[in-house]
């Protein structure tokens, strides 16, 4: 019995499903990730349509305020087991834009990320190194950042 | 030109002078004037309002709103100041909207970032901001940032709960016997990007669409003014990554305008060429999402493939795939080994032995033309009212390019040609995407050429010529600059101050904005499988549209 | 009783629909990838072939939502059917010379009208997601349904009239190389429909990801979303040997008989749809309503009529 629920969690592990959703430029990174050089669909990432069906939220790059609502819903809407990564610069303390008005500067406060892959834009070899390094924080067992804290438990979104 | 300046004489201006070779420059004494004179710019052929850029004068008092117009046939353009009032009770002027739609979205936004109140505008509410800005206009000089940003978290429940409240009252006003409702296209569409269209539809059939945009709202127009004139790249190459050469490019032109800077013919060239390979890389995605957009991801899967042989070589110039900051006032920023000319000739190779079959199987394909031959048709009347550019524009028979109308850099010495379409649906625009870029290839192989010639010659020193030095701080001036960036014309407004270490004012005209505001006339009384693909086929990018 | 559980859970039941759905689904992968230029799966297995298993796997042990304000019965029930509705026509495949599950005289009845309802439940799936994009899918596959079906059921009649027979053993074992091409119209006719059917480019109109999210699959998640998955590749593997018996002779092969033919004739036909698939761009919903009540319908019937006369020419009194 055990041997098989041993089976389930590799398989979480080994199968991650991102949540189509780009609020900022390092999306064509992503975007190149996907492409024929890279192909991250080699290690088993897919990118979904609906965030229901999705494991993984990027937050690829900038939060921009307005932007924010939206993107709590979707982790919201996401199914359990559920693991936030945080893509460039921007997500870590803004970034380039550290001096905008309009950019949250530490997004991952309200919504903390698992894993950061550094850069502006992150090259896709990070991205997918990134991505890698959740598997490996779901193989240990450990829970996801975001359920452990962050602000987004006492907004109302 | 002479015809306009004999317009001018009509009315009372404080002054009116020749600037570059299209533009003349003229100021108006009384904002009353505006409206008449729009009328007789109008038939005089300045059909298409650029864009509006209002410049606040805190020590003068002082509110001067700039009014860019431009006739995309004859290459006139008109600069047209008018100065108003500052505080805002009577910072005030009648809207240029019902003379020249493409005015609508930009004096929007000129309410919205500086408080300039547009009489008689049709819908003047506030875009771009987010929510805990109404009320006050971030891009006065005497916004309180500080004390802005103090009360960060009640900002952002402020956004949260406008958010929440538009939700629950999405739809409150419709009739509820009707079969009447409101998508919500975006922001977490899968096609969609960071913009929200409000798309109410009957069933299958769109009634109209209101893009709420600014989910990528970085203020850099407010950013740059807190740079130097160097540090300001970092932020006007985001304008958009898919091409951020020529954007900084425009940048470049215009700082060294007021420093009065000559640059070097190797910079020219090399700005040439760096910006020729970031259309292309960006032209390949635009391609690809055209089809992606009617659920196909083979073509967008095959150019990306091609487009990273381009991005090798923007790396072993710069080190960085795209955000490569490449090009800064003075020239460009790195000196060149001729040996990364061969990740280029790798580049072009790659282009030149896949080309073929992208043309065969996806140029040719009989569905995309069932799909999109008669989609989203736009006439070149249209084009010059909705002031659009780019591809957009060319592929209705508008003859406009500014590489061609107004030549910068080293494009004076090449013969470019327009290329257009006649019928400005959105398979045209598909085509005109495929034809630039073999025109961007074409243009590169040149560039490439004539540089290796020269170096060879020795008439360039590939590791010296790249900069010249442009002081740190700038006289006063004020300059524009455009560029035919890889969506249309961007057109830059660069103000400084006596002595400045960094701008006082840069506006950023960026092409998409237009292109978005054709979306509600586009697709009104279509169906919703038409979204996706004019949405594809305007060719727009959020990172410009929000800037 | 014994070999009506295995039946019902080895072969043709579960396993065996599990398993196809787990290897067809690695194969679309892999095929869509190189025709991408790609590699797709490759690191879990042997090229990558576990992967599907554990994208499966961890899609049945996921949390499954159930959103606010949906009749959780119909949200939770209808995949289930689904799945349990896709599944029943394998047992009136001829799967093997001499094996099939049920053997009657209407055999080919029973086919065409388990494949035939499968659409209305998807309908009801996105009927009960209380969700815009999934009503507008669930609308829009009804709409694909009731116009595709209609050629649909017309180009399978096309052996029975041939053979005047419904049954499904029958038309394997009197077909030939003869009726082969008699019927070779009626095949291509049978596959563009079968793209309607099963919502495949040039006609995913009901899931258009670009257009109306996922359709009546947005709101579903974990195991739900798993059955449905299930369901797909149950149907596809429903109308895939559906195509194989009435059209290409299922099991027979060039030599010898065996259930190996039957497979590549399957595959052949998904290697058909998928290439199909990498090279054409969805077609709107008007589009696809004229083209099959203009041209399909017709060209069923008119296909009727050919076999009619070929049958009357060549195979009266054999």
């Amino acid at each position: 019995m055990l041997k098989i629920l041993d089976f389930f969690d590799y398989a979480k592990s080994e199968s991650l499903w991102m949540a189509h959703f780009c609020t900022g430029c390092c999306s064509l990174e992503m975007a190149a990730a996907m492409g024929p050089r890279y192909d991250w669909e080699r290690y088993g990432y897919l990118p979904t349509p609906t965030p229901r069906q999705a494991d993984v939220l990027m937050i690829t790059g900038l939060v921009s305020k307005k932007i924010l609502p939206a993107l709590l819903r979707t982790y919201a809407q996401m199914p359990e087991p559920k693991y936030v990564v945080a893509m460039g610069a921007c997500s870590f303390d803004g970034g380039p834009y550290n001096d905008s008005l309009s950019v949250i500067k530490n997004p991952t406060e309200i919504l903390p990320a698992d894993v950061f892959i550094a850069g502006c834009p992150p090259k896709p070899e990070a991205i997918i190194e990134g991505l890698e390094q959740v598997k490996q924080k779901i193989k240990n067992g450990e829970p996801s950042a975001a359920s452990q804290g962050g602000l987004w438990k006492e907004m109302e979104f | 030109m002479e015809s306009i300046k004999k317009l001018l004489e009509k009315f009372s201006c404080e002054y009116v002078e020749d600037y570059k070779k299209t533009w003349i420059k003229a100021k108006l004494n009384s904002k009353e004037d505006l409206l008449s004179l729009g009328e007789v710019l109008k038939t005089e052929g300045l059909r298409s309002l650029s864009t509006i850029s209002p410049t606040d004068f805190l020590d003068a008092d002082v509110m001067e709103v700039n009014y860019f117009f431009e006739d995309l046939d004859t290459k006139r353009n008109l600069w047209l100041k008018v100065d108003l009032p500052r505080d805002e009770e009577s910072c005030e002027i009648e809207s240029l909207t019902p003379l020249f739609p493409s005015a609508e979205w930009h004096e929007r936004e000129a309410f919205s970032m500086f408080g300039v109140n547009f009489l008689h505008h049709p819908d003047l509410r506030e875009i771009i901001k987010s929510e805990d800005f109404t009320g006050v206009y971030p891009f006065r000089k005497d916004f309180d940032w500080d004390a802005h940003e103090k009360n960060q978290v009640q900002n952002v429940q402020q956004i949260v709960d406008a958010f929440k409240k538009e939700q629950e009252e999405n739809e409150v006003d419709l009739d509820p016997d009707s079969s009447e409702t409101i998508l919500n296209w975006g922001p977490t569409h899968p096609a969609s990007g960071p913009i929200r269209l409000r798309v109410h539809c009957d069933g299958e059939e769109v009634i109209s669409v209101d893009p709420d945009i600014g989910y990528v709202w970085r203020a850099l127009e407010h950013l740059v003014t807190k740079k130097d004139f160097v540090g300001a790249i970092v932020a006007v190459e985001r304008l958009c990554f898919m091409d951020n050469i020529n954007s900084m490019t425009a940048y470049a032109l215009a700082v060294e305008e007021i420093a009065g800077v000559e640059i070097t013919p190797f910079a020219k060239w090399m700005r040439v060429l760096l910006g020729e390979v970031a259309r292309v890389s960006s032209h390949f995605m635009g391609l690809g999402m055209f089809f992606n957009n009617m659920g196909l991801h083979t073509l967008a899967m095959w150019n990306m493939d091609t487009r990273e042989f381009f991005l090798d070589f923007l790396e072993s110039y710069s080190g960085a795939r795209i955000a490569t900051a490449a090009v800064e006032p003075g020239g460009v920023r790195y000196g060149l080994d001729m040996v990364m000319f061969d990740e280029l000739q790798k580049a072009l190779d790659k282009f030149d032995s896949s080309i073929g079959e992208v043309e065969a199987v996806f140029v040719k394909n009989p569905t995309m033309k069932m799909r999109a031959h008669n989609v989203g048709r736009l006439s070149g009347d249209e084009v010059h009212q909705f002031g659009l550019s780019g591809i957009v524009a060319r592929a209705s028979g508008v003859q406009t390019d500014i590489r061609i109308d107004e030549p910068y850099d080293a494009y004076s010495e090449l013969d470019l040609e327009y290329i257009t379409q006649e019928r400005g649906s959105a398979q045209d625009r598909f085509m005109m995407l495929f034809a630039e870029l073999k025109q961007s290839i074409e243009i590169i192989k040149k560039a490439k050429a004539h540089i290796e010639e020269k170096v060879a010659s020795e008439e360039m020193n590939p590791t010296k010529d790249h900069m010249v030095k442009v002081p740190k701080k700038l006289p006063k001036g004020e300059a524009i600059s455009r560029v035919e960036w890889a969506r249309g014309e961007v057109l830059m407004h660069l103000v400084t101050e006596e002595k400045a270490k960094s701008p006082y004012r840069l506006k950023m005209r960026a092409p998409s904005f237009n292109h978005t505001m054709m979306l509600n006339y586009l697709l009104k009384g279509r169906t919703l499988s038409d979204i996706p693909l004019i949405f594809g086929s305007l060719y727009i990018c959020q990172g410009d549209l929000d800037r | 009783m014994s070999a009506s559980l295995f039946h019902s859970f080895v072969f043709p039941g579960l396993l065996y629909v599990l398993l196809w759905t787990v290897g067809l689904y690695w194969f679309f992968r892999k095929f869509m990838a190189a025709l991408h230029k790609r590699v797709g799966p490759s690191f879990n297995g042997k090229g990558g072939s576990y992967q599907t298993l554990f994208d499966l796997s961890k899609l049945l042990t996921k949390e499954s939502i159930t959103p606010d304000g949906v009749n959780p019965y119909l949200f939770s029930m209808m995949p289930l059917l689904a799945v349990i509705i896709a599944m029943l026509p394998s047992a009136f495949v001829p799967w093997m010379d001499g094996f099939v599950v049920v053997d009657s005289h209407y055999g080919l009845l029973a086919l065409v009208v388990l494949i035939g309802i499968e659409p209305f439940l998807l309908f009801l799936t996105g009927f009960g997601s209380n969700n815009k994009y999934s009503f507008l899918g669930g609308i829009r596959i009804l709409t694909q349904a009731i116009s595709m079906e209609t050629s649909f059921f017309l180009a399978a009649l096309s052996p029975a009239v041939l053979f005047g027979s419904m049954n499904l053993t029958y038309i394997v074992e009197a077909s030939s190389w003869m009726s082969f091409a008699v019927l070779l119209p009626g095949f291509a006719l049978y596959f563009i429909a079968l793209l309607g059917l099963l919502e495949q480019p040039p006609f995913n109109i009901p899931d258009a990801e670009q257009e109306i999210v996922y359709g009546f699959y947005t709101e579903y998640s974990g195991t739900n979303y798993f059955m449905l998955q299930l369901a797909m590749f149950a149907e596809f593997m429903a109308v895939f040997s559906g195509a194989t018996t009435l059209f290409l002779g299922a099991y027979k092969g060039i030599f010898f008989d065996s259930y190996f033919f039957f497979f590549m004739k399957m595959l052949g036909i998904a290697v058909m749809m998928m290439t199909l698939r990498a090279a054409t761009p969805r077609i709107t919903l008007a589009q696809m309503l004229k083209f099959s009540w203009k041209y399909m319908v017709p060209l069923t019937l008119l296909n009727i009529a050919w076999v009619f006369l070929a049958k009357s020419l060549w195979f009266m009194g054999a």
